[in-house]
């Protein structure tokens, strides 16, 4: 039969390159932005990479909204988590922990808990390396561990733990920022008060200048709370020598960097220590590596040789094991009457606890609007509380509470429609570096937004005489989430043809799993049901990094597709011998290759079967980012809300999102995570708020009855979108991340339809009845 | 004690103190049924106690005696998956999954006592079940799918 001479795009890997070392000049720089702060890596340049998947490539399964390859373990009860691990003859190992914010401890007797029937260890201060930070005599926040016990049940270590006779001095502490920078103020740690460098300020432009030209000046001055990400799986971890050699199993979002801190924690090689996570009860950033009880589980398992497992209880998880700082912003917006801003300027402090990151509220306001002179100073400070973490698009959350806030309030000052104002003020190159983005489709957020929610024809006259005032608002969000390297995938096709995706990546719930056997099924043509993703072990699997800044798709989804085309060509080269055809003259789909134009076909199986023990194994790794541009995902979103006027309960009646994040794997998984962000949106907007004592300096609701999170009774009308466009100047997959960015907008639109609603704006969240009620009985 | 699990009737002996939970977990070895505040605050560990929803984590085992207790794993006989569970997969009603044995264990519950809920009722049945990674939407349509008579009979596992 004929062949026809067919033009094929380049194939994705040049032969020749197969089993070379790197080339002279293969390793380049490249920029990865990681939540905001901005990382150089020296990465290798594949060899080849695909070409990318635009628009119009014709796919199949890469787009298809399918459910996720997991769900039928997670709705049988089959789905194993880090909680759920047991290990023959597993001791249980629990912490004490201190009262008091601040202090030393002045006597400890751990004889009591030895003593306890079942104990087998205890470990205090002295009795574990410099470098867990374990047991320290001196008291720096309110629950930080002092001693461990592990016992054969987890009733006895907690009777043991309870049985420790400690007895501190107290001293002087500081709970809030007032108290950390107030001149008199106690030594909140060592080294000072506040983070280094504080004020860091970030100037564009002339902000006076900006002021000068201002036609309207507003300021305004928010507050967010501290919010606890309250996964439903506590931080856990369960350890286990085998000689010199630790598995550690732990509920993470980076199963690589937990490797590394036990390592160099504990003094050992990197290549002796295993970290293993096959399911995991929610992260939202607070599992980003080893903890105390990583440290702990490790150690106790090393002294008694029994495999040592440690679980947060409820109380632990809600006190020690990381939040949202808190933060107060004092924003001044200068804009011209038509609205175009001439001036952002925000003054911001930020209690970290007692140890923490820069990641403020500031980037926010450099990115989302083009304004032209704009100034962030933020002061940092460490107070006597458990230190911060990321949490679900950190800095960027809270950022956007204040300055959408005042773009809202602006609007009511200029008469002016808050979408014009924003539309006007569309940054149409990122603003704070003075590049180009990939892609920013976020005027086709307002606009897709605004109709589908009905903007301008619902009845937005504020009601005087009804108890119940309905109200109005949107807020706008900007997210980096271009992922980058390192991140690599190997694709092995067995002999049964079925596909085995092997990358050491992790899936937090986010579907991680399944979006990427949907590209590695498009790009192999192999039939979804056929691939089966192996992620979550260090021992066995190839590099990736962790799972936050909604980075996975975009960084290990590359790579995988890459792995899967190598393995695709192999298996074309494989069955064209089989067909009597040349590569070229071959499709691949539905696990099948067919010879175009003829009947002549096989299935994966009939040639794997041919192949026998003949292995295709298909190597993909991450590229390097483009340089100098932007990878951004937008998005705006649309609340309606209810207010009592007289108890001031808020209750949300309807959002509307719409986000631009580039190509959508999976549409359905995509809404998932929309909802998701959304929900812990309206928690944060609504009820989350942890609550000190500030005289004792320890949290009043360290639970789940106290601290509020969302419930189904809460769930307004979502409706979540996508402006459709793939992004493959971002990457090849054409997608950008999207995990964080939908809660980031959530508050302020809400806050801005309770504002519309009453006709006063509350000024800090959550907006609780008493907020309420006081910003109406101000007026 | 005696205590009947899935349909399965076991003899057990139990510490004075110990929660249904764990003897579910520690006893039985049914790892399906989770925790996460072991107080009763969240429904992560909702079983059904002779047909009604409990919390495991605050249920005390020995005054249990007698009774029947349902589980996630026996929702459905071993290889298949009940109308509620196939629902939760085609509406994506479990991301991480880790509370999606309480939430099926509370709305199998709802539609046995009420087998045509309308949204409200779903709602205020299901408000004792946290999930932090906000699926309610997708839970509440998967619930809503099988009260209208969707994923009506048993489906076989293996690609629902």
């Amino acid at each position: 039969m004929a062949r026809k001479p067919v033009a094929r795009k380049p194939k994705a890997r040049k032969p020749e390159a197969r089993g070379r070392g790197p080339a002279p000049g293969r390793f380049v720089e490249t920029a990865v932005e990681v939540e905001g702060r901005t990382e150089t890596r020296i990465v290798e340049i594949p060899a080849s990479e695909p070409a990318p998947w635009t628009d119009a490539a014709p796919l199949a399964v890469v787009g298809a909204r399918v459910p996720r390859v997991d769900a039928e373990e997670k709705v049988t009860g089959r789905a194993r988590y880090t909680a759920d691990i047991a290990r023959p003859g597993m001791l249980h190992a629990v912490f004490r922990r201190a009262p008091i914010p601040r202090g030393r401890i002045r006597t400890l007797d751990l004889a009591p808990a030895r003593a306890v029937p079942g104990v087998y260890d205890v470990l205090g201060p002295g009795d574990a390396p410099e470098k867990t930070r374990l047991f320290s005599r001196e008291i720096f926040y309110a629950e930080q561990p002092v001693a461990a016990v592990c016992a054969d049940t987890r009733a006895a270590a907690i009777r043991a733990a309870h049985a420790i006779v400690v007895e501190y001095d107290p001293a002087p502490f500081a709970v809030t920022f007032e108290q950390a920078v107030a001149p008199d103020a106690p030594k909140v740690r060592a080294k000072g008060n506040l983070y280094p460098g504080s004020p860091i300020v970030e100037s564009r432009g002339d902000l006076d200048a900006g002021l000068r030209a201002a036609d309207v000046v507003i300021r305004r001055e928010y507050r967010t709370p501290v919010a606890l990400h309250s996964a439903l799986e506590p931080h856990g971890a369960v350890a286990e020598w085998e000689g010199d050699r630790l598995t550690v199993w732990e509920s993470t979002q980076g199963i690589f960097r937990v490797r590394e801190h036990v390592a160099k924690a504990l003094g050992v090689p990197m290549s002796k220590v295993r970290v293993i996570k096959e399911q995991m009860g929610g992260g939202f950033g607070a599992k980003n590596g080893a903890g105390a009880h990583t440290y702990a589980a490790a150690l106790f398992a090393r002294r008694t040789g029994r495999p040592v497992r440690c679980v947060n209880d409820r109380e632990a998880e809600q006190t020690d094991s990381g939040n949202r700082p808190a933060t107060t912003q004092r924003v001044t917006l200068g804009a011209k009457r038509d609205g175009t801003l001439t001036a952002i300027h925000l003054v911001a402090d930020v209690p970290l606890g007692i140890s923490g990151w820069e990641g403020g509220p500031g980037q926010f306001y450099h990115e989302m609007y083009a304004c032209p002179n704009v100034r962030t100073e933020e002061t940092f400070a460490y107070v006597n509380t458990s230190g911060m973490q990321a949490f679900r698009g950190p800095g960027y959350t809270e950022g956007a509470f204040g300055l959408e806030s005042a773009m809202n309030a602006l609007a009511r000052e200029l008469h002016m429609d808050p979408i014009a104002l924003r539309v006007k003020n569309f940054a149409e190159r990122d603003p704070r570096k003075n590049r180009p983005y990939t892609g920013n489709r976020l005027l086709e957020c307002y606009e897709e937004g605004a109709r589908r929610f009905g903007w301008k024809t619902v009845n937005r006259e504020p009601s005087t005489v009804n108890r119940k005032r309905r109200g109005v608002g949107l807020a706008s969000q900007v997210w980096p989430t271009g992922g980058g390297p390192p991140a690599y995938a190997l694709v092995r096709i067995n002999s049964d043809a079925t596909v085995e995706v092997l990358t050491g990546t992790q899936d937090l719930g986010t579907g991680a799993r399944t979006v990427l056997a949907q590209i590695a099924a498009e790009a192999l043509g192999a039939k979804l049901e056929h691939v089966r993703m192996i992620i979550g072990d260090t021992q066995s699997l190839p590099y990736t990094g962790n799972s936050w800044g909604s980075m996975t798709t975009a960084s290990v989804g590359p790579a995988v597709r890459m792995a899967a085309e190598d393995a695709r060509h192999q298996l074309v080269e494989a069955a064209a011998t089989m067909l009597a055809a040349t590569p070229d003259a071959l499709e691949v789909r539905d696990s099948r290759l067919i010879v175009r134009d003829t009947d002549r076909t096989m299935t994966f199986a009939e040639v794997t079967g041919q192949l026998g023990d003949v292995m295709i194994i298909g190597k993909g790794s991450r590229g390097p980012n483009p340089p100098d541009v932007a990878i951004m995902t937008f998005g705006a979103q649309f609340a309606e809300v209810e207010v009592d006027v007289e108890t001031g309960i808020v209750r949300v009646l309807r959002i509307v999102a719409v986000h631009d994040a580039g190509r959508i794997i999976n549409p359905l998984l995509a809404e998932s995570q929309l909802e998701g962000g959304i929900l812990q949106g309206l928690g944060y907007a609504l009820f989350e708020e942890r609550v000190l004592d500030r005289t004792l300096g320890r949290q009043l609701n360290a639970n789940l009855h106290d601290y509020k999170i969302p419930t189904m009774a809460d769930v307004p009308v979502i409706e979540a979108f996508f402006v459709p466009g793939a992004d493959p100047r971002a990457n090849h997959t054409g997608a950008r991340g999207l995990a964080e960015p939908p809660i980031i907008p959530t508050a302020p639109a809400i806050a801005a339809a309770v504002a519309d609603a009453i006709g006063a704006e509350v000024s800090e969240i959550p907006l609780t009845p008493w907020r309420v009620l006081e910003a109406l009985a101000r007026g | 004690m005696r205590l009947t699990v899935n349909g399965r009737p076991h003899e057990i002996e139990t510490a004075p103190a110990a929660s249904l939970f764990e003897v579910l977990r520690a006893r039985l070895l049914l790892a399906g049924t989770k925790i996460a505040c072991g107080r009763g605050e969240c429904g992560v560990c909702t079983v059904l106690l002779d047909g009604e929803p409990v919390y495991s984590c605050l249920t005390l085992a020995a005054a249990c005696d007698g009774a029947a207790v349902t589980t996630v794993e026996g929702l459905a006989p071993p290889g298949a998956l009940a109308p509620l569970q196939r629902a939760f997969i085609a509406h994506d009603a479990a991301q991480c999954g880790y509370c999606t044995p309480g939430q099926l264990i509370a709305a199998h519950a709802l539609l046995a006592a009420n087998p045509r809920p309308a949204d409200d009722e779903i709602r205020e049945a299901m408000s004792g079940n946290l999930c932090r990674c906000g699926t309610y939407p997708k839970i509440l349509a998967a619930i809503r799918a099988v009260a209208h008579g969707e994923f009506a009979g048993l489906g076989s596992a293996g690609g629902a």
